[in-house]
């Protein structure tokens, strides 16, 4: 299921860049691969209802957008997770921006996309609902990413990437076989395309 | 004796009885009766050529001389007339009910009695037969039924109203404010029902009286009294999930003075509707409630009430918390008190003027509690406690047969108290609201109004109103109204202090939104404010504006239809918005002016007198509700949707769906019968609720998917009841039969049956 979504990603996007015949164009002569990332574990820290202490920290989990793995805190990792928080690797420059549109439309970062790091103060993907990248769904506990949103990103190597994040619980279910007490969470399934040659063009 | 007003009924029954006599004589053994047997008090009798006579209120019928032609009027019938042979050779006159709730007097929709007929605007009254039929025993079984109302699950089961939410629709008790709301919802099931006269339903904003909560209609329960006589009765009522409700009726009355006791208990197991998950959807309560209400004579000129009401409510259960460590049951308990205070008193010092000055006081609280099972420490505790205080001074003026002038003045005192706000609060408010009643000429009436309202929180309000009727002919009326409605920020809005640890964000009321964010500031918690601070605080009230119109037509003596329509325009929706990131990726968030919405729709309702002893009715609702925002962004192309293969595209406008929890088809269908062999009556009754918007699904949080639809769904409903000729009462019947019952009405709980009885202990001891 998952490889033909994948297959199906790659041939849209071939289709699309097919299409476009301008002479000028720059871009890539291959079609960009779309990568899917299944269920990758970031469960937050564990924190008590009652004080809001945190009872087990846990680390966030370093993700190469490059590699397409996962690395240690001291590689060149681009991304890290930790519950519904993404942070972006601010010690090799990784800049990110929030932007809305249909993934696969985005062929290019828009001029207007605010690209920012994190810093002490400040998440380049902004945290709580309705800000970033999901919406907390009060009525049912939900957390679910919000449909539209692409993260971009600059990596380590100075590369952009389009990121669109999919599902927070694991197996990627159905939105509406989530049962928020019942369905484990932190598990994120995303997918991606990098521009490996520099240019801003996907 | 007899209030002045306009009703028309009223002024011919004045006409009447102003050429009145007083014959000394009766006519023995001849009764009035209405067609269920029973005497008809205070009916008139007009022998041709003589003045019309009064018959007293145990039905005794004054003699008079011999005429051609006998004419016999009551309030609420059809008239009848006789020939002379006919009228010595009967002994039972029965008249026929006038079909229809036309001739119904409503109080509260212009603070002086005025039928139905003679209102410029929708109103619905449910007499106690049909408050009865539904074999409801809480106050959200007998709403539900009605084709202009939803009862929708949130925090309790609140009332809906042409697609407004209880927020926005003031409960009245016997024409007196009720208190006591959660996340804003009024829960109709704190409201017993056992010793309800009738309910009076207003649609469309009525702050021009009311003020604020009263924006999108009224809802107004009228306990029973008893003039002149003394009753007790006792009743019991069994039903499904173990539900008991036994109940007391005392009434003491005389020409001057009458006292009504009234005690109440209702307790049940409730009901589980997902039984894979620890803990039901409806815990196991008790709720009882006692009221009192003496009233009477203190001279000619001066009336005074008392009414009394106190209501408690304890409700325990268990809950499973799920963490890392494990799962963990919890105790829950809760508790709800509610206690009302009404003086009244009433100055008539002749018959153009009547001054009334009322006292309300209401106390409201509620307590939860909810414990670890196994160390027994508490996981959570909060109190909330409210206090509600007017006075309100009403003057009516009839300044001719024409003209009716109200002028009210009063003033408010509430305060809060609770875990999640800071000290104890208070709030201070007056108003005065005028109105003109004007019938110009007779086929036309005109109902003017406007409300100040001065408070202390969030300034002043002007609520203007403006509804006319013409009768077309003898069948039909037409009525519109214009009228603008507000709500006032609420406690929660403005002084809310929260912070929840566990989902890490911060709630702060508006007024203490700047505060809170300099506290977290000065603590170096803040890593970026959100919006202009300058905004933070600035509260105002809610608004509407509506516009009602529609038709009453009678078009046979059996027959009448009711339409309405109406489009409700709401801006400043008060809801929540981030207003800064902290440094740990938290968000505070306080309570801004941000929505605006419409609602607008049609209302039917068709009821036709089959036979003498079969009617038929109909009803159907249209609604269409939607906010403005959300179709500006689809308009911008801002919203997208993912579908289940996960494939993002944006969301057109044939893809919304609107306001969540609003069908926007609803209905009903009733049939009663009344086997006349047997004297049992039937009550059959299907309600249908159209498919309705249950909650986001797909991520964009408004109402675009199939999948975020809870299904339609009709519930069939049957009561049959028999009253015996000692007054003995029985029931028997059934709600929702085909046990319908779904995770997205968690006030739904499938098929519930009832038995009941009434027993009228005092009229059989005087049999």
């Amino acid at each position: 299921m998952k490889t033909i979504q994948k297959l199906i990603f790659t041939s849209l996007i071939a289709a699309f860049l097919i299409s476009c015949d301008n002479a000028e164009d720059l871009g890539p002569l291959t079609p960009l691969e779309v990568t899917l990332v299944e269920d990758l574990a970031a469960p937050n820290d564990e924190i008590d209802r009652n004080t809001g202490e945190v009872i087990q920290a846990r680390s966030f989990q370093y993700f190469s957008l490059e590699l397409n793995e996962l690395v240690e805190e001291n590689e060149n990792w681009d991304i890290a997770f930790k519950g519904t928080t993404i942070r972006v690797n601010s010690s090799k420059n990784v800049t990110a921006a929030v932007v809305s549109g249909v993934f696969e439309e985005i062929t290019e970062v828009p001029a207007s996309a605010k690209f920012n790091t994190d810093t002490a103060n400040s998440f380049a993907i902004p945290t709580g609902s309705g800000n970033g990248w999901y919406n907390y769904n009060s009525a049912t506990f939900t957390v679910t990413p919000i449909p539209g949103r692409v993260i971009l990103v600059k990596t380590a190597a100075d590369n952009y990437a389009k990121i669109e994040i999919l599902s927070y619980y694991r197996g990627n279910p159905p939105v509406e076989q989530i049962d928020p007490r019942t369905t484990p969470s932190g598990y994120y399934t995303f997918q991606f395309v990098l521009q490996s040659n520099g240019t801003s063009k996907f | 004796m007899i209030r002045f007003n306009l009703n028309k009924i009223k002024l011919i029954f004045l006409l009447l009885l102003s050429e009145l006599s007083m014959a000394a004589s009766f006519e023995a053994d001849k009764r009035i009766l209405d067609s269920n047997g029973n005497i008809i008090p205070h009916a008139l009798v007009k022998l041709e050529g003589q003045k019309a006579m009064l018959v007293d209120e145990l039905g005794k019928i004054p003699q008079g001389r011999m005429a051609e032609k006998v004419t016999v009027f009551a309030m609420g019938f059809e008239s009848l007339q006789l020939s002379w042979e006919e009228w010595v050779s009967r002994e039972e006159i029965i008249l026929k009910e006038k079909s229809g709730n036309l001739q119904e007097v409503v109080v509260s929709a212009t603070r002086t009695e005025r039928s139905v007929e003679q209102l410029p605007i929708p109103v619905t009254v449910l007499t106690t037969e049909q408050i009865q039929e539904t074999g409801g025993i809480r106050l959200s079984e007998i709403l539900r039924e009605q084709t202009v109302l939803q009862i929708t699950s949130n925090h309790g089961s609140g009332l809906q109203m042409q697609g407004l939410d209880s927020d926005y629709i003031l409960i009245l008790l016997d024409g007196e404010p009720l208190i006591g709301r959660t996340a804003g919802t009024f829960d109709l099931d704190r409201i017993s029902v056992s010793n309800i006269d009738r309910i009076e339903i207003l649609r469309g904003p009525s702050s021009a009286i009311y003020g604020s909560e009263a924006m999108g209609g009224v809802i107004n329960i009228i306990t029973k009294s008893y003039q002149n006589q003394s009753d007790l009765n006792l009743g019991l009522r069994h039903r499904s999930f173990n539900s008991w409700n036994p109940y007391l009726e005392m009434g003491l009355g005389n020409r001057k003075w009458n006292t009504q006791l009234f005690l109440d208990h209702f307790q049940t197991d409730g009901f589980d509707l997902r039984s894979e998950v620890v803990g039901q959807t409806q815990n196991p309560y008790r709720a009882s409630t006692a009221q009192l209400k003496v009233s009477g004579e203190l001279s000619e000129k001066f009336k005074i009430s008392l009414f009394g009401r106190a209501y408690q409510e304890v409700s325990d259960g268990i809950l499973e918390t799920g963490s890392a460590i494990g799962a963990q049951l919890l105790d829950l308990g809760n508790q709800r008190r509610d206690i009302n205070f009404n003086p009244t008193l009433r100055f008539k010092p002749n018959a153009d003027w009547t001054i009334t000055l009322r006292g309300m006081s209401s106390w409201f609280g509620t307590l939860s509690e909810t414990n670890f099972r196994s160390s027994g420490e508490a996981f959570d505790f909060q109190e909330f406690s409210q206090f509600f205080h007017r006075t309100e001074l009403q003057t009516d003026y009839m300044a001719n047969a024409k003209n009716l002038f109200t002028l009210g003045l009063g003033q408010v005192k509430e305060t809060v108290d609770a875990t999640r706000y800071d000290a104890l609060n208070r709030f201070d408010a007056g108003y005065f609201f005028l109105q003109h009643l004007w019938d110009p000429v007779s086929k036309v009436n005109i109902v003017t109004g406007l409300r100040a309202d001065f408070h202390s929180q969030f300034g002043n309000r002007l609520s203007p109103k403006i509804s006319g009727q013409y009768q077309i002919s003898e069948k039909l009326s037409w009525q519109a109204s214009l009228g603008a409605g507000f709500k006032a920020p609420d406690f929660r809005q403005l002084l809310l202090n929260f912070n929840n640890a566990a989902a890490g964000y911060y709630v702060f009321g508006a007024n203490l939104a700047a505060d809170g964010i300099a506290r977290l500031q000065e603590q170096g918690l803040v890593a970026q404010i959100l919006i202009n601070p300058e905004t933070i605080g600035q509260l105002n009230a809610e608004t509407s504006r509506a516009i009602n119109t529609g038709f009453r037509w009678k078009p046979s003596s059996n027959t009448q239809i009711h339409i309405n329509a109406y489009r409700n325009a709401i801006d400043n929706l008060i809801e929540t918005a981030p207003i800064a990131q902290l440094v740990t990726g938290q968000i505070a968030f306080s309570y801004f002016n941000i929505r605006s919405v419409i609602t607008q729709g049609v209302e039917m309702d068709v009821q036709v007198r089959l036979l003498e002893n079969l009617t038929m009715s109909g009803g159907y609702a249209f609604l269409d509700a939607r906010d403005l925002d959300v179709l500006d962004r689809i308009d911008n192309g801002e919203i997208f949707k993912r579908n289940a293969q996960n494939q993002t595209r944006r969301v057109t406008r044939a893809d919304y769906g609107g306001l969540f929890n609003r069908s926007r088809h609803s209905g009903n269908f009733k049939v009663n019968y009344r086997e006349n062999y047997s004297g049992i009556d039937l009550a059959f009754r299907a309600i249908y609720r159209g498919r309705f918007g249950f909650g986001d699904i797909n991520g964009n949080l408004i109402l675009d998917d199939d999948r975020e639809y809870a299904p339609a769904w009709v519930s069939y409903n049957l009561t049959a009841s028999k009253t015996f000729e000692n007054g003995l009462f029985l029931e028997l019947g059934g709600t929702n039969l085909l046990n319908t019952a779904t995770p997205a009405q968690p006030n739904n709980p499938g098929r519930v049956l009832f038995i009941g009885m009434k027993i009228p202990i005092l009229k059989l001891i005087n049999r």
